[in-house]
């Protein structure tokens, strides 16, 4: 019994008659979705990074009474002196707006060490809520110990720089020598690159007994939910009497338009990537039809169909367009992490965690560009030869 | 971590009003001789490097004292765990390794008056390294006609401090012997 040909075998023994050129055009198509999945994933794992990043920045603004000086390093040029004062009520009118998803109360308060330096210096403690505050600062890792065993415990967790210069470990003593109180060092944080590395924590309600400032806090941190317009909340909170609103929202608008700006020139990259790709099959396959003439003219004349033979060299296309994804999506899952250190290489700031994020979803878009490009491009090529004229075509092989 | 004056040009010239310059070194145990030189300071001290922040790694930084193009002493300081915080001990010292002024760049304790005092430090002037290898710096004990037994605690209260101190100029006698004297004092 004679055997119905096959169009699809036919099409993929055709690509194995001439296996280098089939075997280059495959790697081009591969390299140019290699580029496409890993600016694809690029676009989605840095955003998610930077977010993260954003998110474990603790909190994205910060409220304090107007004229305070709301960082450690200010409070110690001036001289210890100008801290001012909101009350905790503060916190129930910030939480009143809907894009507030967290808040932590802190209060920062100074004392003059005579026993600091030759001349004596200030020494800053920062009291921090235990129940909130470790929640938004999640990038605070302890190096020993652990934060507050109380809200009222005389006790205080020191950022790396602070127990490194006063060599305390966890168990030892610190002395806030002015109050002549005396704090068990409950942990010692790992280093983080931020001021908290030369800030002591200590409880918000014991610092307040302490040094009687109860019901008073000098700044409150608050988290905004990720979907809500940073710039809008803080319009709102100046409505606050008396108050300061410190922002990271522009910290976070700079980076992402560093970000803009490297992502089109990924995107022209791939687009000139995909263009020569394009170019690579339809030479490919063009080649492969003339070199064919005559055999395309054989199979026409023993009744194939014009239909039959676009479609044979429309499945040819699609086999190494397809074929080619597979390896682009290989290349992309093996090489995610290389990408990942050229693209921190290329990047003037790149946040942690990984830039290049391939998933299933974005594999299978990929793969369907891909396709769709390969549809196109076998277009042209498949069209001529399904209009190749058998006779003709016999003929012109023996001239 | 290191342990540097607080204003060297003015430092200096305190503790050597006859000199006119100075040259600071950094060196460093683990680049000096690593861990098999780690146990023999230890071994000098009578006692282990101990904490997260005496480590071999830590760059000391050690002041050579210039009068003209003469060298006339050495400074060097140390950081050592107090009771309530880091002490910074720091020793000017002839070019014999005789002590000649002793004194606390930092001290945090309710007593730090006493222990800052000048005739305190005093007692320290004129010791060298050999003197302190009777005293235990674990024990608190001397042995022999140690001259070390004669330093008074101004401050009986702030014990923990006042044996802090002793163990740092020991140690921080063994680190000059080691890197600047070349093992003059060696037991």
């Amino acid at each position: 019994m004679a055997r119905r040909i096959n169009v699809y075998q036919v099409a993929a023994k055709n690509l194995f008659r001439k296996k280098t050129r089939s075997a280059l055009t495959v790697l081009g198509i591969g390299l140019s979705a290699w580029v496409l999945l890993s600016l694809l994933g690029f676009n989605r794992g840095y955003e998610a990074a930077l977010n993260k990043d954003i998110d474990n920045m603790g909190f994205q603004v910060l409220v304090a009474a107007k004229g305070c000086p709301y960082e450690a390093a200010t409070l110690m040029l001036k001289g210890g002196t100008g801290l001012r004062y909101m009350n905790e009520s503060v916190i129930r009118d910030i939480l009143r707006h809907p894009e507030v998803e967290k808040v932590t109360p802190m209060l920062m308060q100074a004392v003059f060490d005579p026993n600091k330096g030759e001349s004596g210096g200030l020494s800053a403690y920062l009291g921090v809520d235990p129940a909130t505050f470790p929640a938004l600062k999640s990038y605070l890792k302890f190096k020993q110990g652990g934060w507050f065993t109380d809200t009222q415990a005389h006790e205080a967790v020191l950022g790396y720089e602070a127990a490194e210069l006063e060599q305390r470990e966890v168990g030892d003593m610190i002395l806030i020598l002015d109050k002549n109180i005396e704090l068990r060092v409950a942990g010692v944080l790992t280093r983080s690159g931020t001021q908290d590395d030369g800030t002591i924590f200590v409880p918000l309600r014991m610092l307040q007994k302490e040094f009687g400032q109860e019901g008073r806090v000098t700044a409150v941190g608050i988290k905004v939910d990720r979907r809500a317009d940073i710039t809008a909340l803080e319009n709102k909170l100046y409505d606050l009497p008396d108050v300061q609103v410190v922002s990271m929202a522009q910290v976070k608008q700079t980076i992402m338009s560093l970000v803009s700006t490297a992502k089109v020139m990924v995107l022209s990259i791939a687009l000139i990537a995909i263009l020569i790709a394009m170019l690579g099959v339809v030479n490919t396959i063009l080649m492969s039809v003339i070199e064919r003439y005559r055999e395309i003219g054989i199979i026409k004349s023993m009744g194939a169909m014009p239909w039959d033979v676009f479609r044979m060299i429309w499945t040819e296309t699609v086999i190494l367009c397809l074929l080619g994804g597979g390896v682009g999506i290989g290349f992309s899952v093996v090489l995610s992490k290389a990408t990942d250190v050229l693209i921190r290489r290329l990047l003037p700031y790149t946040p942690t965690g990984s830039l290049v994020a391939v998933d299933s979803g974005l594999a299978f878009l990929t793969i369907a560009v891909i396709l769709v490009i390969g549809l196109v491009s076998g277009v042209y090529p498949a069209w001529r030869a399904s209009r190749v004229r058998p006779l003709e075509s016999i003929r012109s092989e023996g001239e | 971590m290191g342990c540097d004056l607080n204003d060297p040009d003015r430092d200096v010239k305190r503790l050597f009003p006859e000199s006119t310059g100075y040259r600071t070194l950094y060196v460093s145990v683990a680049q000096k001789g690593g861990p098999e030189l780690l146990h023999q300071i230890e071994a000098r001290l009578g006692d282990s490097f101990k904490g997260l922040y005496e480590t071999a790694d830590v760059p000391y930084t050690m002041y050579q004292v210039y009068k003209g193009k003469d060298l006339i002493g050495y400074i060097h300081g140390v950081n050592q765990k107090g009771r309530y915080g880091g002490l910074q001990v720091f020793l000017a010292l002839d070019l014999q390794g005789n002590i000649r002024s002793f004194y606390f760049q930092k001290l945090t304790s309710q007593h730090a008056k006493l222990l800052r005092d000048p005739s305190f430090g005093r007692q320290f002037e004129g010791l060298n390294l050999k003197d302190f290898y009777g005293y235990n710096v674990t024990t608190a004990a001397t042995r022999g006609e140690s001259r070390v037994a004669a330093i008074r605690n101004p401050a009986p209260q702030a014990e923990d401090d006042f044996r802090a101190a002793l163990r740092a100029v020991k140690k921080n006698l063994i680190l000059v012997d080691e890197f600047l004297l070349g093992n003059r004092y060696k037991e």
